[in-house]
């Protein structure tokens, strides 16, 4: 038994010009290039919309790398669903943006990864800050509505208050300030984008003082980081319960995250429709609900609240993803996210120590 | 100049729909979806730009007569008022 989702996350194609240290897509993303055309995600979206999601949103990597956006907005509109584009802005014109308005566009959430160009595209890997906070205004001053979303980890949550101050100097009507989440590129990248608690903290009052400062204006929401709450994030709201993902190859998860998880079935649009798909699919069957609990979850009041936690982070650090989130204090693997802490301030001048970055994303695949 | 004067528009952003798979209206936003209860959604329906508070008010009033105007008035200020404070209405000048 399901309810229907409320939202699409249509992931478009993870093919990106950016190398965001801090990216939580699968580092193995050249295994997907046999991306969905245009027909077919016409097909998903309207069937998305009948069984009953309200919202789509376009994500990837980059959407904007797909040339028949424009078509697949149109599609999302007509069929009814509120659309968002969720995009790091790369290059993209005035016109293209007018384009995207014209077929339907509602909302934009543009990504910015510090407050100032040079760290900024320092973290992107290629310069690209100047040119978002242009794209920025430009979204806004098409009448689309605008969001700024900004990853945060050690190297930028001191700048937290510049970047709430320039998410409010392009006009955005809400603000992302989404902690890292350590799938991906971050976690290769862990240990030095790893927050220690004092800067966390510093920058959380900062956060939670703006939002009050600026209630009605910009919305800004704080996304609690893992690993340091006290209680494990309701991921995706839980299993199947109210986002389904399709990724470029078609193939449709619970979670963007799912698919580095052991035994899954990966059922594709390409085979099945969604609906049925969401309903009956294995994969979504597993790990719906309570059915699968361990008896630590199982017998706790908050399975309904959290939904014990998230599986990927289970499987990631465990190598069993039914078990409780470690992020949990009554997690028995508790400890394992404990010695993940940065519990001391780091002491160098360059939080975190030098920045490598896994180039897992250059060039075409010799085959 | 009364509050009631002014044009209580539904943001751009907010879009007013009929969600069938869980029949009920609601209002899509960027974050997110508001249930509206029966009522809330003929209210919202007003909320064009071209009707002042006291308009939205006066037509209400004429599609339930059996409902007194004063309570109807206040429903309609608290809803919009809360809308307004979300940042999905906003009250145009007269
Ligand atoms: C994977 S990106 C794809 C869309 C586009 N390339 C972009 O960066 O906006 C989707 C969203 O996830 C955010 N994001 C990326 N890596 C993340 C991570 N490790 N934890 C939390 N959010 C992350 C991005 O900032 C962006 O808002
Ligand atoms: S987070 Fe950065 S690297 Fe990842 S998809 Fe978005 S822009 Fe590309
Ligand atoms: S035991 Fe399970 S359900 Fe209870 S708080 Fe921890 S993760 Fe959530």
């Amino acid at each position: 038994m399901s309810d229907p989702p409320v939202a699409l996350l249509a992931e478009l194609t993870y093919r990106c010009p950016l190398r965001c240290a801090y990216c939580s897509n699968p580092t193995d993303w050249r295994d997907y290039g046999d991306e969905l055309d245009t027909a077919v995600w016409s097909r998903v979206l309207r069937e998305a919309a009948e069984l009953g999601a309200l919202h789509v949103h376009f994500s990837g990597g980059e959407p904007l790398l797909r040339d028949d956006l424009e078509s697949l907005v149109r599609a999302a509109r007509d069929a009814g669903l509120y659309t968002n584009l969720i995009t790091s802005a790369w290059r993209v014109t005035r016109e293209r943006l007018a384009a995207l308005a014209d077929a339907g566009l509602d909302h934009v959430q543009v990504s910015v990864q510090d407050s100032d160009a040079a760290h900024a595209d320092a973290l992107a890997g290629t310069a690209v800050h100047a040119h978002k906070l242009e794209a920025a205004r430009e979204v806004k001053a098409l009448g689309m509505a605008l969001s700024v979303n900004a990853v945060l980890h050690q190297r930028n949550l001191a700048r937290v208050g510049e970047i709430i101050a320039l998410a409010e100097s392009v006009g955005a009507e809400r603000l992302e300030l989404a902690n890292t989440q350590w799938h991906g590129s971050a976690l290769a990248h862990r240990d030095a984008l790893m927050p220690d608690r004092e800067t966390l903290a510093r920058a959380q009052a900062v956060a939670l003082a703006a939002r009050a400062r600026l209630r009605g204006t910009m919305d800004v929401i704080w996304v609690i980081p893992d690993w340091y709450e006290d209680a494990p994030r309701p991921c995706m709201d839980g299993w199947g319960r109210r986002f389904v993902t399709v990724i470029p190859t078609g193939v449709v998860l619970p979670c963007p995250g799912a698919h580095g998880l052991p035994g899954m079935v990966f059922d594709s649009v390409r085979d099945r429709p969604l609906g049925d798909i969401w309903r009956e699919g294995a994969d979504f069957q597993r790990y719906r609900g309570t059915g699968w609990m361990s008896p630590t979850c199982a017998g706790c009041e908050r399975r309904d609240v959290d939904f014990g936690g998230c599986r990927c982070q289970a499987f990631a650090l465990t190598g069993d993803a039914a078990r409780t989130d470690p992020s949990c204090p009554k997690s028995p693997d508790h400890r394992l996210v404990r010695d993940l802490r940065r519990e001391r301030p780091a002491t160098a001048k360059e939080p975190g120590g030098p920045l490598y970055r896994i180039d897992i994303r250059r060039g075409p695949r010799a085959s | 100049m009364s509050d009631d004067a002014r044009r209580p528009t539904l943001a751009r952003r907010a879009r007013l729909r009929w969600d069938a798979a869980r029949a009920q209206h609601v209002v899509v936003v960027p974050e997110g979806v508001l249930a509206l209860s029966a009522e809330g959604a003929e209210v919202a329906a007003l909320l064009d730009g071209r009707r002042s508070v006291t308009a939205v008010i006066d037509a209400l009033a004429e599609a339930h007569p059996e409902a007194p105007r004063e309570v109807i008035g206040d429903d309609v200020r608290d809803f919009v008022g809360r809308l307004v404070a979300r940042g999905y209405v906003t009250l145009e000048a007269p």
